[in-house]
């Protein structure tokens, strides 16, 4: 089964991604808008925040709820420092001494951490061990209908030091001024989840665990979402930049095989979503398409489509 | 008789970033503004794995490592995109500043990207062109290809969310001929273009797909709209468009 949510948010005063500190002043992540004014091209930089970004928040969540379900999370994944098995010093904690064949490392690393099995990992030694991510996601970028009006200005700060008297300015109040960009957008994204790969092995297609423990972790992964989504915890400077806004609209698709959502940055995802999925019907395929727009809130969708997933037995 | 091929044509929106590297050994500061044929067969290959239940990703064969992806390459005979808006490349300077074990670790990088975000709605249309005889051989149908189309998730890096608007499928007519007009990317060798458009070297698909340091380039012509090509040509008509395929 496979699960893809398309997210319109609105977030204002928002400093979620930030990127290119210089000196005191630290810049949001922008990316470049092309638009046409008298015939000629123009470019001007919108906010956005980096699919890395979602990434992380998304298997920060996965941690807890693995947790919570009582499965296993590796230390370093536990810290949320996503290290994901990166060379011999970080697969030693999982697995010593090291197997030569790259099945048996794959085993090792995905028996002992949820976040290695669904978000995967790259063991770049050799034998090189190689596992794709079971989730997707993209940038969120602002939807391009109004994409024009999304802003990013710098908000003056000051932090302020008592100087004592010892001091060579004197009994003085001295304080640093700096600088936060924050920005203002309706943003859309796309998150994909491809339930099958859990607990399956990308080598050999065989599963690595047993059935219950590949149900119980794709209930963690789903929830992991749901938290994230739920709870608006994704994105940097939360404790005092935690945007103002939240989320408008959600579109969810359930289908046997892969199928993303149209993305929320066009004003038509939902319609031409609708349609497309149609045609996997006439391809003999079922599948499930929950939306969330004006009087149903986002949980309400993204429960009708754990419920779905439970009565055909993925978790 | 005029020999004819299936083909799958896919037109797909990008959720505004494409992630290419250029180097798979290398995760920064190098990126492609174009998507290159090895992409557009991996992309199409995690779909229809999917179908047969294949979660392989990776082939150890004795010393050398594999992308699964290899295994349906000869199911094509030709594979190419047409791009509509223009990507740009853009890459912001990251000062990256972590603690680890109390230590602080600090760095400066990058990581570019094409970016096809603006205005206009940008689309990506790959064409593949099966191989049937090669087809028929596996354990794929055609109409397994078509849904494994409807099924492409992203090209290139995770981040690189694609939608499939539209899948069409038929018969493509291939031929030869002294001069073509064509939108999509061809091989650029020994042919004379008119009209503009972007030259990028890619990986030969052909000669194989996953390890790359030892592989064989070509250089493609990625048409920016419409060009005019001349010379001794083999084409290829797909619903209405015309390709320009290697010689
Ligand atoms: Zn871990």
């Amino acid at each position: 089964m496979f699960l893809s949510v398309g997210v319109r948010f609105e977030a204002n005063v928002e400093a979620l991604n930030m990127v290119e500190t210089a000196g005191n002043y630290s810049k949001h992540r922008r990316v470049p808008y092309l638009v046409e004014e008298d015939g000629r091209l123009k470019t001007v930089y919108v906010p956005a925040l980096s699919g890395e970004s979602l990434a992380h928040a998304y298997q920060e969540h996965l941690v807890r709820e693995a947790l919570g379900l009582g499965l296993p999370v590796c230390d370093d994944c536990r810290r949320d420092e996503f290290y994901k098995s990166m060379n011999k010093v970080h697969l030693k904690k999982k697995v010593n001494p090291i197997p030569d064949d790259p099945r048996d490392i794959e085993i090792a690393i995905v028996r002992s951490c949820v976040v290695e099995d669904v978000g995967g990992f790259l063991y770049a030694e050799k034998p090189p061990v190689r596992r794709s991510s079971a989730f997707q996601v993209s940038y969120a970028l602002p939807v391009k209908s109004v994409a024009l009006f999304a802003t990013s200005e710098p908000q003056l700060h000051a932090r302020h030091a008592q100087m004592d008297s010892s001091s060579k300015k004197g009994n003085a109040s001295e304080q640093m001024i700096y600088y936060v960009e924050t920005g203002t957008a309706l943003y859309g994204f796309t998150f994909n989840l491809d339930l099958d790969a859990i607990g399956v092995s990308a080598i050999t297609s065989e599963p690595i665990l047993d059935e219950d423990e590949i149900k119980t972790r794709r209930e963690a992964a789903l929830r992991a979402l749901f938290r994230m989504l739920s709870s608006a915890q994704f994105g940097a400077k939360l404790s005092r930049f935690f945007p103002v806004g939240g989320i408008t609209e959600v579109a969810v698709a359930v289908t046997e095989h892969p199928f993303v959502v149209t993305s929320p940055i066009y004003d038509d995802y939902i319609a031409r979503t609708e349609r497309r999925l149609k045609v996997l019907e006439g391809l003999g395929e079922n599948y499930l398409f929950a939306v969330a727009t004006g009087e149903k809130v986002p949980e309400e969708a993204l429960k009708e489509a754990m419920d779905y997933l439970r009565e055909q037995g993925a978790f | 008789m005029v020999p004819l091929t299936f083909f799958l044509k896919v037109m797909m929106r990008p959720t505004g970033i494409v992630a290419l590297r250029a180097l798979p050994q290398s995760k920064m500061r190098t990126a492609l503004r174009y998507v290159p044929p090895t992409t557009l067969i991996g992309a199409i290959s995690y779909p229809l794995h999917h179908l047969s239940g294949n979660r392989a990703e990776t082939v150890y064969d004795r010393k050398t490592v594999k992308s699964t992806a290899d295994g349906i390459r000869n199911l094509f005979e030709w594979v190419t995109i047409k791009t509509i808006g223009k990507p740009r490349l853009y890459g912001a300077l990251l000062k990256i500043n972590k603690t680890h074990r109390g230590e602080l670790q600090t760095a400066v990088t990058s990581f570019p990207f094409a970016v096809m975000y603006g205005s206009g709605d940008s689309t990506i249309t790959a064409v593949y062109l099966v191989n049937g005889e090669e087809l028929s051989k596996g354990p794929y149908t055609m109409k397994d290809l078509e849904r494994a189309a409807w099924g492409i998730t992203r090209l290139g890096s995770r981040e690189s969310v694609v939608s499939v608007e539209n899948v069409e499928t038929g018969k493509a007519e291939i031929s030869e001929a002294s001069s073509a007009e064509t939108s999509y990317a061809f091989p650029f060798k020994g042919f004379e273009v008119q009209g503009r458009g972007t030259l990028q070297s890619v990986v030969d698909w052909r000669s194989g797909i996953g390890d790359y340091s030892s592989a064989k380039r070509i250089v493609m012509f990625y048409p920016e709209d419409t060009v005019k090509v001349r010379g001794e040509l083999r084409t290829a008509t797909v619903g209405g468009e015309t390709l320009v395929l290697a010689p």
